[in-house]
């Protein structure tokens, strides 16, 4: 899977006609064969733009940043990026006019290791669903695997359920990395960090860290797109997926 | 620091036999916050009032708790108290220990108790964080909107108009006038219906504060109490009212025949017509569903005919925009088709007709001259049955309710048959007489004595010809016996039923209705002309079975009401309505999807101080927000509270259980 190539052309051909002001992609991180997202604002780096099955970051994500706000953007999505993109959409967080979206039919990426995402391998619908040209063969729906850990999780009681997710927060540093990281998370200002949201009370305290990941991951309820960026951003590791997954269902 | 007082009520035995007020009364003096706890027989009586009244003031208590009965029950009556004592009325909090906790647990008193307890301080913690609120003013739009042109909305129009205030009257068919204009003789007077009907209906057309829109519908209402708009579709009548001057011609001349609705289809009128001579607005309307000009594009007599050239068969629907600020619905009944009663033959046998079509025929300006005459030959009968309660009281092929005129106007056809055919004689079949009215009881024996009318009290089990005549089997309940009667004509007292296009018309209004279609009032004894959204009123048979004086009695009660609500320049309404956090709103418009009032709108603000870019924000129009709380549940980034119920109030009360 390298379209690089074509999302050069693409992205080249977009500033030419004056269709776009930026363009979101991925380049090279510059020191070893993992990748960054990049925004770029010169068509004089489109050669810069890489696509491979390295590239796993959701670029949806910088659609809520303040230097792609109200221009218009080009950018890449893969199935679970074009995903939340809907999300964007329905929410009017952003407008369809202002978008030139690159719809990859996605074969998957890898981590940092070369294996394959777990949420890669689970995904039920790797083609973009919403995109203005589409690279790649679409693969159509794939049959719903269930998650090993959630269906465990599913057969355990509220006690042991508690103490699990008890156990996983406990590492929590409360850096709110994954909010940044997560393209749903849009808010003016989150409800974790009012002053009368008392119960969350700012410090980092077990039971201050319990309620704000679990208030996250319930504003995520139904609305979590499988696209783990939250994961990838943490930097205690946490499989906090886990909680968000157990209650997208 | 909050100073609470805590007043809890016996309600007689209500509470008390289940709950122990004193236990309450010192587990609340515990509650640091507390200053002051006291129980009463009755807290709403004047002396418990003035309890409060005087703890206010002595204990100068910032908020009050009162443990009673529920809050739609007595909320307003402690409120006042309150404001009387020189308090905000909102720094009230009512804890129901009678509904939620005497009424629901009598057979524990010691778990009522600790219910009651615990109910009282999640109130104390609540009233702690209660804030001053202020009665919002919402200007007024003094203009009604009357939907229908039958004498309830005809008299509503009139009573709203006589006191200057603007009406708009908006009706379906080209003429007001509605099922009265179709009347022969009114009961107990018999007075003629045309004759009082009439001067009404050229009273709307004339009066200076009342606009007509005839052959109209209402198909769009937006906005809340005294700020409403609606669109009403104005149908086309390919005739121009401005030049018509209605001088006949057209109608004359037209060569399409088609049932005539006046006439309960027994003759006929053209495809160019006004309902009948007394319309009003008596100008003709072309019937675009049978003329052939407009079907097939031939014909075009009547434009012809027309001296004025007030035809145009290239009209088309128009819409107009009314701002009103508060509506009457007087939309009317309708008869209910007696098909499903098969044992009577209802639509093999043409003498069986209903009420309705006996009503044109025995009217004067009615198909027949004012003669009943047979569908089937068109003889004069002189038997005639008359069956009550087709369809009303019937759970199992009709109708469970009592369409409560039939009984009236059945003794009426009895003596207007009685006027009209000398040598005839009535036969009744009857449930139950229900004559409760003035002069109503005198009225149904005047149809006894006076015409020899033969009622006979039983349900009649068949109908079927005999030659010419048609047999109708009975029972005659008082002689236990059957009884079978050669008739002439059999007359039909089917069940009145609301007009068909009630429940698309309640839920374009925003208003509920019952399974039969009737439009709900607000409470069925208290506030029987309003509906449970302000600013709607309910006129006539459109709410339940009604003849014409309780009709026009309703009419003025709705007039009354408008009156009211217009006296003022605005309306006052309660605060506790939801406001939006600006700079926390992310914009997602998720609450502008769940309310139920469309009471929330988007706007554009500034990105940031004095920046030109702008973000989108939900708006909530307070005049419209009834403070159901459904926003403040959707919102994921807690911008919008709501007044009474905040986040800090909701918590407190968590908190203290």
């Amino acid at each position: 899977m390298d379209y690089s190539k074509q999302i050069q052309d693409i992205a080249a051909k977009l500033f030419a006609e004056g269709k776009i002001d930026v363009f979101v992609g991925y380049r090279m991180n510059g020191f070893d064969d993992n990748q960054v997202p990049v925004v770029i604002n010169d068509p004089k780096e489109v050669p810069a733009l890489v696509f491979t099955e390295k590239s796993v970051f959701n670029l949806s994500n910088y659609l809520k940043a303040d230097h792609t706000r109200n221009k218009r953007v080009g950018l890449v999505v893969k199935g679970c990026d074009s995903r939340s993109l809907n999300l964007l959409l329905t929410e009017s967080q952003v407008k369809r006019d202002n978008l030139y979206i690159i719809g990859i039919a996605c074969e998957g990426v890898v981590d940092e290791k070369g294996q394959k995402m777990q949420n890669c391998i689970e995904c039920i619908v790797p083609d973009a669903v919403v995109y203005d040209e589409m690279l790649g063969s679409p693969r159509g729906k794939k049959d719903y695997i269930v998650n090993a850990d959630i269906a465990g999780l599913a057969v355990k009681g509220l006690v042991e359920r508690r103490e699990y997710f008890e156990e996983i927060f406990d590492n929590c540093i409360r850096c709110n990395a994954c909010r940044h990281s997560c393209p749903l998370c849009y808010c003016a200002k989150c409800c974790i960090d009012q002053e009368t949201a008392t119960i969350y009370n700012g410090s980092n305290t077990a039971s201050s860290a319990f309620h704000a990941l679990m208030t996250w991951s319930l504003h995520l309820a139904g609305r979590c797109v499988d696209c783990r960026n939250c994961e990838k951003a943490c930097p205690s590791h946490l499989p906090r997926i886990f909680c968000i997954n157990r209650t997208r269902r | 620091m909050a100073r609470v007082g805590v007043f809890v009520c016996f309600c007689g035995a209500n509470i008390a036999d289940f709950v122990d007020v004193p236990t309450v009364v010192e587990e609340a003096k515990k509650i640091r916050e507390v200053k002051f706890a006291v129980d009463y027989k009755y807290m709403c009586s004047d002396p418990g009032q003035q309890m409060i009244r005087d703890a206010i003031v002595q204990y100068r208590l910032t908020s009050i708790v009162v443990a009673a009965c529920s809050p739609r029950m007595h909320e307003k009556t402690f409120r006042k108290a309150l404001s009387d004592a020189g308090m905000n009325p909102y720094l009230l909090e009512v804890a129901n220990i009678r509904e939620h906790s005497s009424w629901v647990h009598q057979k524990d008193k010691k778990a009522a108790t600790d219910k009651a307890g615990d109910l009282v301080r999640m109130a104390v913690a609540k009233s702690i964080a209660n804030e001053q609120l202020h009665e919002i003013s919402v200007p007024v739009t003094k203009r009604a909107l009357v939907i229908g042109g039958g004498i309830a909305g005809i008299q509503a129009a009139l009573d709203i108009a006589d006191a200057r205030i603007p009406v708009t009257l908006v009706e379906r068919s080209p003429s007001i006038g509605g099922r009265m204009a179709q009347l022969d003789e009114t009961f107990p007077t018999l007075d003629c219906s045309q004759c009082i009907l009439t001067p009404k209906m050229v009273d709307v057309a004339s009066h200076p504060f009342i606009e007509l829109i005839p052959y109209s519908e209402v198909i769009e209402l937006d906005g809340y109490v005294g700020n409403y708009k609606a669109k009403i579709r104005k149908k086309a009548s390919y005739v121009n009212f401005k030049s018509c001057t209605g001088c006949g011609a057209c109608w004359q001349k037209c060569p399409v025949k088609v049932p005539n609705e006046y006439n309960m289809g027994i003759d006929t009128r053209k495809a160019i017509y006004t309902p009948f001579p007394q319309a009003v607005p008596n100008k003709p309307v072309i019937d675009a569903k049978h003329c052939t000009m407009l079907l097939k594009g031939k014909c075009g007599i009547c434009a012809k005919f027309c001296e004025k050239g007030a035809i145009d068969f290239k009209m088309t629907d128009e819409v107009i925009e009314r701002e009103i600020g508060a509506v009457v619905v007087a939309t009317g009944y309708d008869l209910w088709d007696a098909t499903p009663y098969e044992e009577y033959g209802v639509g093999r046998y043409k003498d069986i007709i209903n009420s309705l079509e006996f009503e044109r025929m025995v009217s004067a300006n009615g198909p027949t001259g004012g003669l009943p005459v047979r569908p089937s030959d068109g003889k004069v009968p002189k038997t005639v049955v008359f069956i009550k309660c087709v369809g009303s009281r019937d759970k199992a092929k009709g109708i469970e309710f009592c369409s409560k005129i039939c009984c009236m106007y059945t003794a009426k056809h009895a003596i207007l048959l009685h006027h009209k055919v000398h040598d005839s004689r009535a036969y009744i079949f009857y449930m139950d007489i229900r004559a409760a009215g003035k002069g109503y009881e005198e009225f149904v024996n005047r149809a006894q004595v006076e015409t020899g009318a033969v009622y006979l009290r039983g349900r009649v089990s068949k109908i079927y010809q005999k030659g010419e005549k048609l047999m109708v089997r009975g029972e005659d309940g008082q002689l236990g016996q059957e009884v079978e009667v050669e008739a002439d004509l059999v007359v039909l007292a089917t069940a009145i039923i609301p007009d068909k296009e009630n429940p698309a018309l309640a839920r374009l209004l925003g208003i509920s209705y019952d399974k039969y279609g009737y439009l709900s009032e607000a409470h069925p004894k208290l506030r029987p002309v309003e509906t449970a959204k302000a600013g709607i009123f309910l006129a006539g048979c459109t709410q339940a079975p009604k003849d014409i004086p309780e009709t026009v009695a309703q009419a003025s009660a709705c007039a009354a009401k408008v009156c009211g609500l217009f006296a003022g320049d605005t309306i006052k309404k309660d605060p506790m309505v939801s406001t939006v956090n600006k700079d926390f709103c992310s914009g997602c418009q998720n609450c502008v999807k769940v309310c139920p009032y469309q009471a929330i709108v988007t706007e554009d603000i500034p990105l940031g101080h004095g920046a030109k870019e702008m973000r989108t924000v939900a708006k909530i129009n307070e005049g419209v927000c009834q403070g159901c709380g459904s926003c403040v549940a959707i919102c994921r980034s807690m911008a919008i509270n709501l007044a009474g119920f905040t986040d800090p109030q909701i918590i407190n009360e968590i908190v203290a259980i």
